[in-house]
């Protein structure tokens, strides 16, 4: 999992293109190295092979192919010269002289340069060496070559090919296992920043980024997080104590009016015009108050106060109370109000919050749905969410409005003069998000189908 | 009951809602103390012998919880009814259910704090171990979950049976819509629809349908009451 999230991450990425960057500028510099030092030394040693060779033309020039013959032999018997090669041959290339017993099968007999490997062994040297030398042709028609045995230099500039790539693969191989290893240290850090966000995300803001007292700037970050996440925990608790305040200061002065028409309803010398009249504005009082209530209530289950009660729940029981508290209203309108689908589909919730939002969707698939028509409520799972949806064949909602028909206090114009204060979806909304949980709308044609997908429980 | 079942202790400190409490409770006769504060709301409480203690959730210097602990901590066990102005009833205030425990949100009305008042003081009473509850010509089998009226057999759904179990119970009290959402379907907020009102509607045509005389009443801006006439 880690593993994972490090080799996706964009430190690493960064570790990757700086290693190929890096790679290249080495894999160059060792190039650079390796060509120049053979080509000195191969260098050097041509160098050796043309004063050797002129040096025996000397002899020869001087001495004539006796002379030369001797010098050779001469040479041969030096030990310091043992890796040098000779030979001097007649004009049809056989040997007059030298340690090569035949001459070497090359197109360019003549002169200049060539390499072959040695048909016989030299002291010293390996079986077949590898020869480069240089040949001369005398006016007389003999053939002189000088050479040396280069497998020592060949073997030089393999072990230095060698040593360069050997470095070159630990270099990649260290900055790579450095560049996992400082990635995955990035990558936890970033991990544990994350998971608190999460975890604030969906269960409150009493939790904070732990620090690992190393004073790095990983340090600060977090210290920095939590410092914003007291604020912000702050004044979300200054504005629950506000909307505390406010509901409170405006609910004595109501009691009291409430309580002054009750009086003033159960008197003795009122008329029954008088109490009507007193009834009715007892009844207005409770609908305002209970606007009141359902602003405050979905304002605090947006402030996700209500975490406590979690508990894993069987939604289709939720559904089946609210079914049967519903039936009767069904049956007025004619409607038939079925619960249909799994036995068990559990969640992790607020059983009273679940209930009163499942409650609005039938409610309101009943008032807006069809009069006499259906009302269908389904509990599944689907992709191991449980799922509970409230169908209707009523009139539906445009896709348009989908979104609109959560606002506080949104009404369709259709639904006008239909009873209720366009608060329900707005608490079914509330209440989807503090569990977590999706709504879907879709078009059930006729008719509106309200999906919401909650995620699984936590075991 | 005795006279020392009928002491209530109110405590509350908006001078106008506590005189209109103290009021509506001594015209139901009851004999009401009332504390203004919280620290007035312990020193009276540890005097005891009261039926039924009404405390107000946010007082001047203690908060209403608190002092309901603090009797709990004494070892004073009369029934709370806990007067929330707090919007929603928080978590706190959900956990005396419990303790037997019952809370109100204001405003409310005073039938139905009469109401809850009533059916708290009357829990320590003992409870009724009958299996046949009667009303007039009412009976309800509690063994079976069968209702007759005058031997005819009322049909009856699970929960309808709840609800009408619960009216027989409380004969002759009122009950508010917010008892029955609580007490039949454990539900503790309110639908914000006339939904009780429908249903209620349902059980009444199924028990007073065609019958001599009604047994579920109406009370206007509260609930319902079931009794038999006479």
């Amino acid at each position: 999992m880690l593993l994972a999230k490090t080799l996706a991450s964009s430190t690493f990425k960064q570790a990757l293109i700086a290693i190929g960057t890096f790679g290249i500028i080495v894999s160059a510099l060792f190039g650079y190295v390796y060509l120049s030092t053979s080509s000195y030394v191969r260098s050097r040693s041509d160098r050796d092979i043309m004063t050797e060779l002129s040096s025996l033309r000397g002899a020869y020039e001087h001495s004539g192919r006796d002379g030369l013959i001797a010098q050779i032999q001469q040479r041969i018997a030096d030990r310091n010269s043992a890796n040098n090669v000779y030979m001097l041959a007649d004009p049809s290339l056989a040997a007059l002289a030298g340690n090569l017993r035949e001459w070497p099968p090359t197109t360019t007999a003549t002169g200049g340069w060539i390499e072959f490997r040695a048909n016989e062994a030299l002291p010293n040297a390996a079986n077949r060496p590898l020869v480069r030398a240089m040949l001369q042709t005398f006016p007389g028609g003999d053939h002189l070559l000088v050479g040396r045995d280069i497998s020592d230099l060949d073997n030089f500039a393999d072990h230095i090919k060698a040593a360069i790539i050997s470095a070159a693969a630990l270099l990649f191989v260290i900055a790579g296992v450095a560049s996992i290893l400082v990635t995955r240290r990035t990558v936890g850090r970033i991990e544990s920043i994350n998971a608190t966000s999460r975890a604030i995300m969906q269960s409150g803001l009493d939790q904070r980024i732990p620090l690992r007292g190393t004073h790095d700037e990983w340090d600060r970050v977090a210290e920095n997080l939590n410092l914003m996440l007291d604020r912000i925990e702050t004044l979300m608790g200054e504005v629950r104590q506000v909307s505390d305040n406010v509901a409170h200061d405006l609910r004595t002065p109501l009691t009291r009016m409430r309580g002054r028409l009750e009086k003033a309803y159960h008197g003795q010398r009122i008329g029954a015009d008088d109490q009507a009249l007193i009834g009715d504005t007892i009844t207005d009082l409770d609908a305002v108050l209970r606007i009141f209530s359902s602003l405050t209530r979905i304002a605090q289950i947006e402030t996700q106060a209500r975490k406590g009660a979690f508990r894993t729940v069987n939604l289709v029981e939720i559904a089946g109370e609210v079914v049967e508290l519903y039936d009767a209203a069904a049956e007025q309108e004619g409607t038939r109000l079925t619960v249909v689908g799994d036995r068990e589909v559990l969640a992790t919730g607020d059983r009273d919050l679940i209930f009163d939002a499942i409650a609005n969707l039938v409610d309101n698939a009943i008032k807006h749905g069809r009069a006499g028509g259906q009302v269908v409520v389904v509990n599944e799972i689907i992709d191991g969410k449980p799922v509970i949806s409230i169908a209707d064949d009523g009139p539906g909602i445009p896709p348009h409005e989908y979104e609109q028909v959560f606002k506080r206090f949104y009404r369709l114009e259709h639904s006008r003069y239909t009873p209720g204060n366009g608060l329900g979806l707005s608490l079914v909304a509330a209440v989807a998000h503090l569990h977590g949980a999706q709504i879907e709308m879709l078009d059930n044609s006729p008719g509106l189908k309200l999906r919401l997908w909650f995620s699984a429980p936590i075991r | 009951m005795t006279g020392g079942h009928r002491r209530i202790l109110v405590v509350e400190d908006d001078p106008e809602t506590a005189g209109q409490l103290v009021e509506s409770l001594t015209t139901s006769g009851y004999q009401v103390d009332l504390a203004t504060s919280g620290n007035e709301a312990l020193s009276r409480g540890a005097t005891g012998g009261y039926a039924v203690i009404t405390i107000d959730r946010m007082l001047p210097d203690i908060d209403g919880i608190t002092v309901m602990r603090q009797f709990r901590d004494d070892g004073i066990a009369a029934p709370v009814l806990i007067v929330s102005a707090l919007g929603e009833v928080d978590d706190r205030v959900r956990g005396l259910r419990a303790g037997g425990d019952d809370y109100l949100v204001k405003p409310f009305s005073f039938v139905e704090l009469l109401a809850r008042v009533e059916a708290l003081g009357r829990r320590s009473d003992t409870i009724v171990k009958e299996t046949i509850l009667r009303v007039g010509d009412l009976a309800l089998d509690l063994v079976s979950r069968t209702a007759s009226r005058r031997g005819k057999d009322i049909v009856l759904f699970p929960r309808e049976f709840q609800l009408l179990e619960y009216l027989v119970r409380n004969e002759g009290r009122v009950v508010s819509r917010a008892m029955l959402l609580q007490h039949v379907w454990d539900l503790h907020f309110d639908p914000s629809t006339n939904i009780i009102d429908v249903y209620v509607g349902r059980v009444r045509r199924k028990v007073d349908g065609q019958q001599a005389y009604p047994l579920i009443h109406t009370v206007r801006g509260v609930g319902y009451s079931l009794r038999a006439p006479g």
